[in-house]
């Protein structure tokens, strides 16, 4: 018998992440691409990369997994088997490369989140809300007003011997402060590493807010590619902080292990080839009620592969 | 015939309409806010303001537009920013240059001055105001029945469309016989739902602010949501109780006010305004009935829920239940509640799964 593969695809805010999981937990590709306000396009440039990639020794498919806020859309693209929210997904992939976990810290591009793990089992979340200030899209933007590369930053923040205090609440204020710093005189990588303190505070105290955070702690998620990052947190927290092997890509390998876990007789998947046909999405409001759901439909040119949007469920399926 | 606007309390609206037909003007309501009702209602209201608020005050804004000349506002007669909220109203609307004058319906005399005011009947008015009750006591009904069926059902939408037909016909009943017929109805109604056999479902109560628990616009339709995902949920906003709690009706009953302060009082003494004690309550009640889970629903900024949330998280470490905390604005995302819905079911059948030797929540060392 064939050994089969179990493709997990990570649709986020900034990314879109997949990962192929081959027998024994292999792993035969992985990739992170910036999605560039395109999630169908970039899933299906992700997908042709794979394929270009593996070529001719790609086993079959066995089931599809897809996660990430644009799971219900790109699970009707491709034919999921599995389409499950990225705070399962992660913790999954945590639990699974390190089952000591206590606490997940995933920060992403836009989305930051705290799980709290006990005996391998999730029993409490929390999510940003209403701020971004502690996330990956603050991180990008400061380190461009810098006139840094992430790597340059990650790098700067490690060689920081007495970090600078930022006023982190809030990126333009973070900003303002930091300007203020750089003129006073500071030394670029303590102002760097104090921005990844600062940050780090910040996500303490927005998202982690009356949790129970024990250690050990994996960080993963776009931000932890930060090493600065992994320092601020141990040493806010005084505990021992793992930055995982996937660390990038958590989401989809998450959802490759639920799909292998849940190893469907039959998989939906609708193969490279008809997953890789042109899309098309038209958008409507649905008349039929005060709610005024605008319908997004998608269809490639033989079929309606799947609608969404709906508050209720005369659109799905 | 005058017209009298009032916010919309989800199914209920249709309760509330037979009692204002009662005062001999015509309902102008519907069961849930439009997004065109809650742009308004942003626009004329300041911007940290409640979402209810917001909501219900777009809803006077839209009705004045059309012309109608009245409106009733709930005034909570405890201690939250509810007992002014009819006040703002008429300012607001005077400020607008719109002439839709704002009852107070609260505790107000035993006339208050909307009665006063159109001065109905009295015979006629009592019964009217019992048919009106009944029809409460019957949407709680269809209500019930359809949070059991639907996270069973096995062709999605079923429950919805059986829930219509039922509260279309609730509309309609104008006699006491009729609406009792309805209400008999119910369960043979559902009835006609096919079902997934197997285990029983999770069960999760939803406890918080009342119009946001109540308005599915309001709270993204969580009910539906949930029951999608397999979940009976249970609204803890319930008309009916609080009817017979206005009257003192029912005192020893498990949603009477003076239970849910009993079971609150260890943890809240004293009043915080809105239905934060019966928050409290309901949560340790839910506690010890066995839910798998609770969610405390309020508008972000509501001041009476957001002091007993830190309260319902000590419960739920306390008596071991999980808690999600769900804040409602204009800006909340509907994939944003669709995620932390999901992930709080997944860890409620996970705990499911473990129930027996798992510890207590967040303590398990």
């Amino acid at each position: 018998m064939t050994q089969l593969a179990y493709l997990g695809i990570d649709v986020g805010s900034i990314s879109v992440n997949l990962f192929l999981l081959g027998a024994d937990d292999r792993e035969l590709y992985q990739s992170y691409r910036r999605v560039d306000g395109d999630p169908v396009g970039c899933v299906q440039g992700s997908l042709a990369a794979l394929c270009e990639a593996i070529g001719e020794s790609l086993p079959p498919v066995g089931g599809v997994g897809v996660t990430g806020s644009g799971r219900a859309l790109i699970g009707a693209v491709v034919g999921a088997d599995l389409i499950k929210n990225e705070i399962s997904a992660h913790a999954r992939a945590a639990v699974h490369l390190h089952p000591e976990v206590r606490t997940v810290f995933e920060i992403g591009g836009q989305d930051s989140k705290v799980t709290v793990v006990r005996d391998g089992v999730v029993v409490d979340f929390a999510m940003n809300l209403v701020c971004a200030a502690g996330t990956g899209s603050f991180l990008d933007s400061q380190a461009k007003r810098l006139n840094l590369s992430i790597e340059e930053l990650s790098d700067k923040a490690m060689l920081s011997r007495q970090p600078t205090s930022i006023a982190g609440r809030c990126t333009v204020f973070a900003e303002s402060d930091m300007i203020h710093k750089q003129q006073v005189g500071h030394r670029q990588e303590d102002i760097v590493m104090g921005l990844c303190e600062a940050m780090a505070r910040n996500f303490l105290n927005n998202v982690c807010q009356g949790k129970e955070i024990e250690g050990p702690v994996v960080l993963q998620g776009g931000v932890s590619a930060n090493r600065g990052m992994r320092r601020a947190f141990e040493k806010i927290l005084d505990t021992r902080v793992i930055v995982p092997q996937y660390n990038m890509v958590m989401g989809a390998y998450g959802a490759a292990l639920l799909a292998a876990e849940m190893a469907p007789p039959t998989s939906r998947f609708r193969g490279f080839e008809s997953a890789l046909r042109p899309i098309a999405t038209r958008g409507f409001v649905c008349p039929d009620c005060a709610n005024q759901c605008e319908i997004i439909e998608i269809s490639d040119r033989q079929a309606v592969l799947g609608r969404s949007g709906g508050r209720c469920r005369k659109w799905e399926g | 015939m005058a017209r009298l606007a009032f916010e919309p309390w989800g199914n209920y609206s249709l309760a509330l309409a037979a009692s204002v037909e009662c005062l001999g003007v015509e309902p102008w309501t519907s069961s849930s806010t439009t997004p065109e009702v809650l742009r308004l209602g942003v626009e004329a209201t300041p911007d940290s303001a409640c979402l209810s608020f917001k909501a219900c005050t777009g809803h006077f804004v839209k009705a004045a537009q059309e012309g109608v000349e009245y409106g009733a506002m709930v005034n909570s007669t405890g201690t939250c920013r509810l007992r002014y909220y009819h006040l703002l109203q008429r300012q607001i609307l005077r400020e607008r240059g719109l002439r839709l004058f704002v009852f107070n319906v609260g505790y107000d005399g035993l006339k208050p001055p909307i009665v006063r005011h159109f001065d109905p009947d009295l015979p006629h008015f009592l019964q009217c105001c019992l048919r009106a009750r009944l029809k409460v006591l019957t949407v709680d009904a269809i209500e019930g029945a359809a949070w059991r069926t639907r996270a069973r059902e096995l062709e999605p939408g079923a429950t919805t469309r059986v829930m219509k037909q039922c509260l279309q016909e609730l509309g309609q009943a104008r006699t006491t016989r009729q609406i009792r017929a309805v209400r008999r109805r119910v369960g043979e109604r559902f009835g006609t739902v096919s079902l997934a056999a197997g285990r029983s479902p999770l069960r999760v109560g939803l406890l918080g602010e009342a119009a946001v628990l109540r308005n599915r616009f309001l709270n993204h339709n969580l009910e539906e949501i949930l029951g999608s995902l397999g979940v009976v949920p249970r609204n803890f906003f319930l008309l009916g109780e609080e009817i017979k709690n206005i009257f003192g009706v029912g005192l020893w009953s498990r949603h009477s006010r003076f239970t849910l302060k009993r079971l609150a009082r260890p943890y809240l003494r004293s009043p915080v305004g809105g239905h934060a004690v019966e928050s409290v309550g309901n949560a340790v009640a839910c506690a010890r009935e066995g839910y798998d889970g609770l969610i405390h629903v309020c508008p972000t900024g509501c001041m009476p829920e957001i002091s007993v949330r830190p309260i319902i998280r000590k419960i739920g470490r306390d008596l071991d239940i999980p808690v999600l905390e769900c804040s409602f604005d204009e800006h909340t995302s509907h994939v944003g509640v669709i995620t932390r819905v999901e992930a709080f079911v997944d860890v409620m059948e996970q705990r499911r799964l473990r129930s027996g030797h798992h510890g207590k929540n967040g303590s398990s060392a």
